[in-house]
């Protein structure tokens, strides 16, 4: 798979000797991209800076150290624009869309890879339908299904349509479950073990480190979207930090400070993500291109 | 492999919710797009009055034609600056230039942070009052820019922008295929004494170009969708003189915008999400019947 290929990749590539110019070559590139990802840097850094100064400070200047510390910007964030609610609707919506998404996908990957059955074939197409179509085609019959449901506004109603994105983490787990071997569930099978014991028993635990992979994938999906809950939700107890950042990125010159602290608080759950499991993450991303 | 019912313990919680919440708006979108319903009552069948409309309504069609030539403009960039951007970077790290390491980590970063944030990020830097560009503008004697306020830059600021945050995701698809060319190749190469330029342009090229394909479809897909940071950045209007204005945008204005009062002709909305939607279909199908013409045969 090329998940593990990825992770061989450090061992390969160019090693031969290179030319006086093929070095100077990749060093400029090299250096030319350090200062290209120093805009994430710099940006980071600043408003990093900037969400603990004090107005009169970040007035003179965004750039210039600050001269006192004040966390008054994220009180005023977390208590009084209710952006703890916020926080809390953003995890449940991750945590929910995506373990629903992953357990659903999971059970019909394995549902397709291991039975026989009529119509499977067009299932695995059916299931395609669900990455062609953007979710800004189908928006207003969500809408207005949603409210006709009475979940509009309200976090089931986002929940239940992340939980419906399986499309991508389903075609990436049939081709998973494709390469275990099939003496596992024989013996398992002989055994008397029932096959949705074995399934949460044996394949889950087995197919762990891709399950880890597209939850990952996913619960960034989730934890960024802006457009559903845009639309879908907004009052003020469903609104989650996303929209909670819109809203302060539009009045940016009268909430500086508390913009900056409302953007830190967003990416801290993120980048400590993203530390602990890059690797991860950017193999996710390259498992959902399907080939060919 | 066994035959018995118990295939259906696994596929019907997912087949369930997944057609109550992702096919069924299909079809009921295109239901939707022949009727004029309000929201409210009843929807009355009225043909393709809706799709009429789009292309012969005074107000309406200008702004959506405009929408939809920004949204042709960004895919040529996707085609011809972002997809080989991003194919370099992940030859640049296939070759494991200095620091490749922290390189792949720190450019691949944007990619995971929402684009609200991204969004901010732009106004910390572009915004005309107070952001640091014209910060730094000022303090060299130079001449300030109103940048997303100028509709002669704005459109090239986002497409830099979105390629500052998108570009992660192409690099480790292109990365990843490089990776796949088999090793015996890149040895026989080396045996031969191939200079770096022939080893690109005579086998790294051929071999990795048609897996481009998929990774060109979605980030088509995408383009044409595209929402999020010109409609953070733009303004619900598409910024100044409709310089940021995308089909999606457009489709939000007339059917949400209003905040949905009874008179909003939900129909109409419909009929623009299936003219989108066909516009999709229609390039993602000529890009397809060009890339196939690249395809490297074995």
């Amino acid at each position: 798979m090329r998940v593990k290929k990825l992770r061989e990749s450090d061992k390969r590539g160019g090693k031969e000797v290179l030319s006086r110019r093929g070095k100077a070559f990749r060093w400029t590139i090299s250096i030319l991209l350090i200062l290209y990802t120093g805009i994430a840097i710099f940006v980071t850094v600043v408003t990093l800076l900037d969400s603990v100064k004090n107005r009169s400070d970040l007035l003179k200047s965004f750039i210039a150290i600050p001269s006192s510390v004040t966390f008054d910007a994220y009180r005023k964030v977390l208590f009084e624009n209710d952006f703890i609610r916020y926080f809390g609707n953003s995890l449940i919506l991750t945590v929910g869309g995506t373990a629903g998404c992953i357990l659903l996908s999971a059970m019909m990957a394995y549902g397709i890879a291991r039975y026989e059955f009529k119509g499977k074939n067009l299932l695995s197409s059916y299931l395609l339908l669900g990455m062609m179509v953007p979710v800004q085609v189908t928006i207003l019959p969500v809408f207005l299904m949603l409210k006709k449901m009475g979940l509009l506004n309200k976090l089931a109603g986002v929940l239940f349509l992340y939980i419906a994105g399986i499309s991508m983490s389903c075609i990436v787990f049939q081709k998973f479950f494709k390469t275990l071997p099939r003496e596992l569930e024989e013996s398992a099978r002989m055994d008397g073990c029932h096959d949705v014991k074995l399934f949460f028993r044996i394949i889950f635990p087995i197919a762990k480190p891709v399950i880890v992979t597209m939850a990952l994938i996913k619960a960034i999906g989730c934890w960024n979207d802006f457009y559903m809950p845009m639309i879908l939700l907004g009052k003020k107890n469903t609104t989650t930090l996303t929209l909670g950042i819109y809203r302060y990125v539009g009045q940016f010159t009268r909430y500086m400070s508390e913009t900056m602290a409302a953007v830190v608080i967003t990416l801290i759950p993120i980048v400590i993500l993203y530390f602990a499991f890059s690797t991860q993450i950017m193999e996710g991303m390259t498992s959902g291109a399907v080939k060919g | 492999m066994k035959k018995n019912k118990n295939y259906l313990f696994f596929i019907t919680p997912g087949f369930v919710i997944y057609t109550i919440f992702a096919v069924i708006p299909i079809i009921y979108v295109v239901y939707l797009a022949f009727t004029n319903y309000t929201g409210m009552g009843k929807a009355d069948f009225v043909g393709f009055e809706n799709f009429v409309r789009i292309f012969h309504d005074d107000r309406f069609t200008p702004a959506f034609f405009n929408a939809l030539k920004n949204n042709l403009k960004y895919l040529l960039c996707v085609w011809f600056i972002i997809t080989p951007f991003q194919y370099f970077l992940a030859y640049f790290f296939f070759i494991k230039i200095p620091a490749y390491k922290y390189l792949k980590f720190m450019v691949f970063l944007p990619y995971v942070i929402s684009s609200t944030v991204i969004g901010f990020f732009a106004t910390l830097l572009f915004n005309p009052n107070i952001g640091l560009m014209n910060t730094i503008l000022k303090s060299l004697g130079m001449r300030q820019n109103a940048w997303f306020g100028n509709p002669s830059i704005a459109f090239k600021l986002l497409v830099l922008v979105i390629m500052w945050q998108g570009a992660g995701s192409g690099i480790m698809i292109f990365y990843a295929n490089f990776m796949d060319i088999p090793q015996e190749i890149m040895e026989a190469c080396k045996v031969d004494g191939c200079t770096e330029w022939q080893r690109f342009t005579r086998i790294l090229l051929p071999l990795s170009l048609p897996s481009c394909a998929s990774i060109i479809m979605m980030s088509t897909i995408w383009a044409l969708g595209v929402f999020d940071l010109p409609y953070i950045l733009g303004g619900v209007n598409g910024g100044v003189g409709g310089s940021l204005d995308f089909a999606s945008m457009v489709f939000y204005r007339y059917t949400f915008g209003s905040g949905l009062d009874a008179k909003t002709n939900l129909g109409f909305g419909s009929a623009i999400s299936v003219i989108m939607f066909l516009f999709m279909l229609i390039v993602t199908f000529l890009q397809n019947k060009v890339l196939s013409k690249f395809e490297y045969e074995n």
